[in-house]
């Protein structure tokens, strides 16, 4: 991922962050790295308190782990789920250091608009949480390479269910991020705007979201390690 | 089993007149051949049970050559232990008797077929159990030698049988010679003491089972043994109790036991329900426990080792990048990997060479893989043109290397991606073959092709092998 911050949101100036992880190392760590424009206005250890900071906070974005003690131990996804009222305003970025598919596929169906791993650079979070914060959806090389696996890798016929399969030119876009390209090289790729790429990358999560491909959960599921 | 110099194992002999029984019998017991004939024939005109016990043993036991065959798979015959056991108590010091297991000798008329179930059930168990069978001891029969109480055997079972066998034909035998048995306190007795003696081997096996592992499989066998067990102590004290009494009387006596059952199982439910609850969780516990210790035993020669390691090398940020790296390529293979996964597919080639090239360089190579492929000739081509691609980029670009394997039906495609400096593929010196031979001579040769990409911005190379080609080759080599 490239160091191009989401348009919108830096025209907002800055970015209210809440942190939500179990470990205060980690925590301060984050803090440390993010940018001087991103503001951490609340940190939670526990499901529960992440539910309270976020209600109390409406922070632009979580910065959610997907693992979490404490609530019914459904984790980041729970958090996610306690918080349905404000997900129009408030957005959710998972982090993790899992690779498990299962907990990317569940916390994105939760309502994440992005997923990264942890060992993520402080300029490459920034820029993941400015993009959010915009209302796009930040994808990993390895989102995407789930994603593929998810989907398949044949573009959709146009009989198909539109949700349970990507067109070719999302595929082509998902194939490049999956490759480390950032958005900005897919456009070039492409020959299109970034804006488009956006747009193509947005309705990939809302496929992966909604679609409700039977595959999808079981595949997750089965997904040990990728 | 440390025993007597072991017994050649019972085996029918090549040295024969019909089928090698006499002679294999010979040589297992250590009896001249002749001896072994004569009782034999004898037998046979015993009522023909020398002629069943012949036929018995023609179809239980193997030849020569397929006791090797099975001796090959286990070290010992399957009948040795069986019959050498007797001698191993004779030592630890009781009778010094000949062997008191079901003993295919000259025996007395109407007995030689009764006896030998025992036998065939040795052979049976262990063929398909191997013979590891702890032993079934401690059942109370007092009609049986004394030894049996305190002798943990492996054939306990076995020769109980046969004793019991025995029994039988030596009451038939006296009943014939005239001798009046009492048969009706005999069989309520006999009935008692075989359900107590099954309800009591079932206890001792739930005990050992109990420390080791149980399957819920085991469990049904368990009870349907102790409710046999119970039916037969139940209906041998009745018919005891009652003697010959009439049917009316029997019924109270059943109605009445039954309800003294029913009261006592009601007071003692509870308690007895505790009892199992706490013996549950402490297994449970333990399970735990092993578990526990399993995790702890690896994160101490891993996670424990290698930051002790980084402590030491705090000084050097590559050292601690890969050692990082190296442990976290462990420890997630160690807590994702699927044991019953098949490794050796084209995805897990790709990413052991990509962890090769980390630990080379100490760049992060980090490999998304979609769908995946068996290893062909064509595929480890690719495989070593990847691992050349990712040299170059982790020396070259000198930061985060991005490889996406993506294996269909049709074909394998292959992207290194790098952010360095770039290269234009014309500087390259001709007498330098990383880039042209190593990996674009190497996957034409293979049918495929290899395209490399090089702007200001970072190297792409591109390797791609149709599934077809593959087959080709491998057909032509």
């Amino acid at each position: 991922m490239i160091v191009t911050q989401g348009a919108a949101a830096q025209a907002a100036g800055t970015v209210r962050v809440v942190i939500v992880d179990d470990h205060a190392i980690f925590r301060s760590g984050l803090k440390a790295d993010l940018d001087a424009s991103i503001h951490v206005v609340g940190e939670a250890a526990t499901v529960e308190q992440a539910i309270a900071v976020i209600a109390e906070q409406r922070p632009d974005v979580v910065l959610l782990d997907v693992h979490l003690p404490g609530g019914l131990g459904g984790g980041g996804r729970e958090v996610i789920a306690g918080s349905v009222p404000l997900l129009g305003t408030t957005r959710f970025l998972a982090l993790s250091v899992s690779d498990a598919a299962e907990d990317v596929v569940a916390v994105i169906r939760a309502g994440a608009r992005g997923y990264v791993t942890k060992t993520i650079s402080g300029a490459e979070i920034t820029d993941a949480v400015f993009r959010v914060a915009g209302g796009d959806a930040v994808f990993s090389p390895r989102l995407a390479g789930f994603v593929l696996d998810a989907f398949g890798t044949a573009p959709a016929d146009i009989a198909d269910d539109e949700l349970d399969k990507l067109s070719a030119r999302e595929l082509e876009v998902m194939r490049l991020i999956a490759r480390g390209y950032s958005y900005k090289e897919v456009a070039k790729e492409l020959f299109i705007s970034i804006k488009t790429v956006e747009t193509h990358v947005s309705a990939v999560l809302r496929k992966l979201q909604l679609s409700s491909r039977h595959e999808l959960t079981k595949w997750a599921a089965e997904r040990r390690l990728l | 089993m440390t025993t007597v110099p072991a017994r050649p194992p019972l085996a029918r002999s090549s040295d024969r007149v019909i089928a090698g029984v006499c002679s294999g019998l010979a040589v297992h017991l250590g009896w001249p051949v002749k001896n072994v004939r004569v009782g034999m024939a004898l037998a046979t005109l015993a009522g023909g049970a020398g002629l069943v016990f012949y036929a018995w043993l023609w179809i239980m036991v193997p030849t020569a050559d397929e006791a090797a065959r099975r001796n090959a798979r286990r070290p010992a015959s399957p009948i040795a232990p069986a019959v050498s056991q007797a001698p191993a108590a004779a030592v630890s010091g009781t009778s010094p008797a000949s062997p008191p297991a079901p003993q295919p000798g000259p025996v007395p008329f109407g007995q030689a077929p009764l006896s030998q179930p025992p036998l065939r059930q040795a052979s049976d168990d262990d063929a398909s159990l191997g013979a590891d069978r702890p032993g079934t001891s401690g059942s109370p029969r007092p009609a049986e030698a004394p030894w049996f109480r305190w002798q943990s055997m492996k054939y306990g079972k076995e020769i109980l049988l046969g004793c019991g066998l025995l029994l039988v034909a030596g009451i038939m035998i006296a009943q014939l010679l005239g001798v009046d048995v009492p048969l009706g306190t005999l069989i309520p007795a006999a009935a008692v003491l075989g359900g107590a003696s099954i309800a009591w081997m079932q206890l001792d096996e739930t005990r050992r089972a109990g420390l080791v592992d149980k399957t819920k499989a085991d469990q049904a066998g368990g009870w349907a043994r102790l409710a046999a067990g119970l039916a037969l102590v139940v209906a041998g004290v009745l018919v005891m109790v009652s003697g010959s009494g009439s049917w009316e009387q029997t019924w109270l006596a059943l109605l009445a036991s039954v309800a003294v059952l029913g009261g006592v199982v009601l007071v003692l439910l509870p308690w007895a329900l505790k009892f199992w609850r706490d013996l549950e969780t402490e297994r449970a516990g333990r399970i735990r426990e092993t578990e526990r210790a399993e995790i702890a035993a690896h994160l101490h020669d891993s996670v424990l080792q290698t930051l002790a390691l980084i402590q030491r090398r705090a000084g050097s940020e590559h050292d601690v990048v890969r050692l990082a790296r190296a442990q976290e390529r462990e420890l997630r293979g160690w807590l994702f990997q699927d044991p019953g996964r098949e490794a050796g597919q084209l995805s897990d080639r790709i990413k052991a060479v990509a962890a090769e090239v980390e630990d080379l360089l100490g760049n992060a190579v980090e490999v998304v893989s979609v769908g995946d492929a068996a290893m062909t000739e064509g595929h480890e081509a690719m495989v070593q043109a990847s691992r050349e691609a990712m040299l170059n980029a982790s020396r070259h670009g000198g930061g985060a290397v991005s490889v996406y394997l993506e294996a269909s039906d049709g074909q394998a495609e292959i992207f290194i991606k790098d952010r360095g400096p770039g290269f234009e593929l014309a500087d390259v010196p001709e007498d330098r073959l990383g880039v042209r031979e190593s990996i674009i001579g190497r996957m034409k040769r293979h049918g495929g092709s290899a395209a490399i990409l090089s702007t200001g911005d970072g190297t792409e190379v591109r390797l791609r092998l149709p599934a077809a080609s593959t087959d080709n080759v491998e057909g032509k080599s």
